[in-house]
């Protein structure tokens, strides 16, 4: 056990190391930093002191691992808007990110789970076909399509919500909902095929002909082991909850994480980019590793062999 | 879903089987429509996507107070939104092409690679894989258009390497599957080369599956593309694509909500067509993948 | 007068694998093959029997050059093998080809059969596209199939009629050397006969030597001039077929003839004692002995050689080769 810990932490770091060496080297041909971070009408000698203050004079492998050194002790570097360090500007976004994506992740595995479950048992029902057209439809429905439809339906002609900003939780309830239902139909279409894909192995089939209650079998046999594949997606959700909300941020004029991405790339400002690029990256590099610790406590089988994540 | 797990193996390629359900047969005629639309642009299109008719700014469409003129209404200049809708179809629907392609082929090469020499290329494909999985594609793809700029053939390149690992993991695997099984071990010891071993073996016999995650990634694609464009991060004016008109029609929801649900209707029937198609097509084609 | 190289000389042939035992365990040194030596004639076969596991299948990929030895060597026509997958083995698949127990799983099953028997002459480019076309249709006829079945897919045709399309295959480049690795155990009983009658027939036509590697002796017998017995990884036994049939010298080969079903020797079955033959865990000395009805305290300490009788049959046993008084074998006096 101790080895297949040791071993999936040496994965999770080895992908963060790649996750740095990718955004350094995207640094490096996307032209010259110095001109870039400094801004195209700087003085030359600014950007020459800059250089030599970021050993940019340097050859690259050194500049590699100083670029390395910096981000381990967690200099991002700082917004070239405002100066300010980017860490912190991100940093300070995160709250009101996670003010719409956890109850949405709550909405999602509230809804999607059961669903998926009551759709799987109740097979070519009524009820299983409402729910596949809906999680279809939620699947194909892009999220800055049904938010602006919310807002259209909910705002505009209702009056009943306000349509963007924030200034409540009032505010929060569209965002939320939009976020929410989307994922409750990936989840719940999701959980639906695991269960499926369960209830027809053979062991359900002998349990039941075994006389246990179907009950019994549904509890005690199909649900655990349902769960892992869908333990996976859940994963990836919960991964993505500081930047899951990118489009929805911008479609309600949220000030979370993803609004500020989304200025910070029209602006170009690479080092704020960069910040959220390695968080959101070791956020969900974390989440995988929970994930495949958790497979580990679900399925022994999986413990030696090297789970490769479906998302 | 994997309703029924046929052995695939067992399955023969040629047999007589019930027609696809209405759905799916509304999903081929949209489809078939969409493509009719993007390659007859030039010639359906009633005006040119950039033209101005500035005394009719933002008219309504038929059956809302409009007019023939513009049939599905102007926008805040008097640009035709049907007009700037077929365009966009076009430029949605070849970039989503075009990804998908490099998407498979890429991946795929990657997955033969990694099955052939196994190995140290093989774990760096599958660190690769990691990598991947890591990262949200949608921020991936911000954080290079922020480093690099915006151009369309590197918002293509970008949104073909969205489900490259998908095509890597089911090539590797199947190519592997196949070394073991025989016929790929046969044909190699018959002297084949690796270029004849995996053009005209293993990738006729894995085409299925590769097709049908082509046609489960289209859809995503198209929603990536949109949702870029919809940010004002993926296509740039004055080209146009669904996703930026319904950017752009966002300002002008409660004066001129038609602007921007020409274009999200278009988009939804789209995906959700090649949806139904992708999953009609695994569940009768490879009930295996998931 | 005897030509000067044979055909196929292996000599000290070793496959070492790495398994690996349970989820966390070391992984184990499992020699499949632990110094085979063989020679195989041309236009004559050699049949290799033992049980399953045995490493008869890996010898036949190691004498094909599919795979490299760890130890020993392979010469073909006097020459050693190029290293595989190189141009130069590839161009020597001409030369040398395999028969392969699944025929299903051997063929393409996305190409008619036809296609695939000429694939060989495309490969190694012989001939233009009319030549290949005929050549293909009498490939067909040698091995009994109708040319129109040319264009069927594998999956529409027969067992033993996909076993015929693998060989016609095979024969496509006129292969001075075929291997046959259990060519007919999945086959039915019924067709068993024709494949093996047809094999023979071939030979007689093609004139290609043939390692003829099977667990079934009587099949071995038919097609085979020569017949070497296998246990674990190592030749115990060889020499001529009724020779061995009829008076096995090994105590295993004994074993393996007393399997035969035979009517008029009801009640003399040897039947083997002990736990089957595990590679991962060889025996010292004899890898025998310890099933051996006759071991004696020699066996377990020292591993006797391949080497020849004065009757010419190469034997690899202490009691057989008269160095060793027969004993109860191990687990009689242990009990």
């Amino acid at each position: 056990m101790l080895r297949f810990l040791l071993g999936r932490i040496g994965r999770a770091a080895l992908t963060i190391a790649m996750v740095v060496t990718f955004a350094f080297v995207v640094l490096r041909l996307s032209g010259d930093p110095a001109q870039i971070i400094m801004g195209a009408d700087a003085p030359p000698e600014a950007v020459d002191a800059f250089r030599t203050a970021w050993g940019l004079d340097q050859p690259v492998w050194v500049q590699y691992f100083h670029y390395f050194g910096a981000i381990l002790s967690g200099d991002l570097g700082r917004s070239m808007r405002d100066g300010r360090d980017a860490l912190v500007l991100v940093t300070e976004r995160i709250p009101a990110t996670l003010a719409l994506t956890l109850p949405a992740l709550l909405i999602k595995i509230g809804l999607g789970i059961p669903a998926g479950i009551y759709a799987a048992l109740h097979r070519n029902s009524l009820a299983d076909r409402i729910v596949m057209v809906v999680a279809v439809a939620g699947f194909t429905v892009p999220s800055f399509v049904l938010g602006l439809l919310l807002v259209l339906v909910f705002a505009v002609q209702l009056g009943w919500l306000p349509s963007g900003g924030q200034e409540g939780w009032r505010h929060a309830i569209l965002p939320v909902i939009t976020l929410g239902l989307g994922g409750a139909a990936v989840l719940a279409r999701f959980t639906r095929s695991a269960m499926l894909e369960v209830l027809g192995q053979p062991y359900i089939r002998t349990a039941s002909a075994k006389g246990v209650p179907w009950r019994a079998v549904v509890t005690r046999h199909a649900l655990p082991n349902a769960a892992i594949p869908t333990v996976t997606i859940i994963g990836f959700m919960v991964g993505s909850l500081i930047a899951g909300a990118v489009v929805v941020e911008s479609v309600f004029s949220w000030p979370g994480v993803g609004r500020l991405l989304v200025v910070a790339v029209a602006n170009r400002d690479l080092a704020v980019v960069q910040c959220i690029l390695l968080l959101v990256a070791t956020t969900m590099v974390c989440a995988n590793l929970v994930v495949d610790l958790l497979y580990g406590l679900l399925d022994p089988r999986l413990r030696s062999a090297p789970r490769r994540a479906g998302a | 879903m994997p309703e029924a797990p046929l052995p695939v193996a067992a399955a023969p390629p040629r047999t007589r089987r019930p027609g696809p359900p209405p759905l799916v047969v509304f999903g081929f005629c949209w489809l078939a429509l969409m493509l009719a639309v993007a390659l007859l642009a030039d010639l359906i299109s009633p005006y040119a996507y950039t033209a101005l008719d500035l005394r009719n700014r933002l008219s309504p469409p038929i059956g809302f107070g409009g007019t023939w003129l513009h049939p599905l209404g102007t926008d805040e200049l008097g640009r035709d939104v049907l007009a700037r809708l077929i365009y966009s179809i076009r430029t949605s629907l070849l970039i989503a092409f075009g990804a998908t392609i490099i998407g498979a082929v890429v991946g795929t090469t990657l997955g033969f690679l990694a099955a052939h020499f196994r190995g140290l290329v093989e774990q760096a494909v599958l660190a690769l894989v990691d990598f991947s999985a890591s990262l949200p594609f949608l921020i991936l793809a911000l954080s290079v258009l922020a480093f690099f700029g915006n151009s369309m053939v590197l918002l293509v390149c970008l949104l073909g390497l969205h489900a490259w690992e998908r095509y890597a993991r089911i090539a590797r695997g199947l190519a592997l599957s196949a070394g073991a099984q025989g016929y790929a071990a046969a044909v190699r010891q018959l002297g084949a080369s690796p270029w004849r071993l995996y053009g005209r073996h293993v990738l006729p016999n894995i085409a299925s599956t590769l097709i049908v995650s082509m046609t489960l990634a289209f859809p995503e694609i198209i929603l990536l593309e949109s949702g870029l464009s919809f940010l004002g991060l993926g296509v740039q004016p004055p080209e146009t694509s669904l996703g930026s008109m319904v950017g752009y029609g966002r300002e002008y929801l409660t004066r001129a909500p038609w602007i921007l649900l020409a274009p999200a209707v278009t988009i939804v029937l789209t995906t959700l067509s090649v949806s139904l198609i992708g999953d009609w097509l695994r569940d009768r084609l490879d009930p295996t993948l998931r | 007068m005897r030509e000067a190289a044979p055909l196929l000389r292996a000599e000290g042939l070793v496959r070492r694998y790495a398994m690996r035992r349970g989820a966390f365990g070391r992984s184990v040194e499992v020699r499949a093959v632990a110094g085979v030596s063989l020679t195989v004639e041309r236009g004559r076969t050699l049949g290799l029997v033992g049980e399953s596991g045995c490493g008869k299948s890996t010898t036949g990929r190691l004498v094909l050059g599919m795979e490299a030895p760890d130890a020993g060597s392979v010469a073909f026509e006097g020459k050693p093998l190029p290293s595989p997958g190189s141009a130069a083995w590839r161009a020597q698949r001409a030369r040398m080809q395999m028969v392969f127990q699944d025929p299903l799983g051997a063929l393409d099953r996305r190409l008619p059969v036809g296609a695939q028997i000429a694939e060989p002459l495309e490969i190694h480019g012989i001939g233009g596209k009319a030549e290949r076309a005929a050549r293909v249709e009498a490939l067909l006829g040698a091995v009994g199939l109708r040319a129109d079945q040319a264009m069927r897919y594998p999956h529409e045709l027969s067992g033993g009629q996909r076993q015929r399309a693998v060989l016609a295959r095979a024969l496509a480049t006129e292969p001075a050397l075929l291997v046959c690795d259990e060519p007919i155990s999945a086959l039915d009983v019924s067709i068993q006969a024709q494949v093996m009658n047809l094999l023979v027939d071939l030979q007689a036509q093609f004139g290609m030597g043939v390692l003829f590697v099977s667990h079934d002796l009587r099949a071995v017998r038919q097609v085979s001039h020569r017949v070497a017995v296998m246990y674990l990884g190592q030749i115990v036994e060889e020499g001529e077929p009724d020779a061995v049939l009829h008076d096995p010298a090994h105590p295993y080969s004994r074993a393996l003839v007393s399997a035969i079903p035979h009517p008029g020797r009801a009640g003399q079955r040897m039947v083997l004692q002990g736990d089957p033959p595990n590679p991962a865990d060889r025996p010292s000395g004899c890898a025998f002995h310890p099933r051996c009805p006759v071991a004696s305290a020699l066996c377990a300490r020292e591993a006797p050689v391949l080497k020849p009788r004065p009757d010419g049959r190469l034997v690899a046993c202490h009691v057989a080769q008269g160095e060793a008084a027969p004993g109860q074998g191990i687990l009689a006096k242990a009990a």
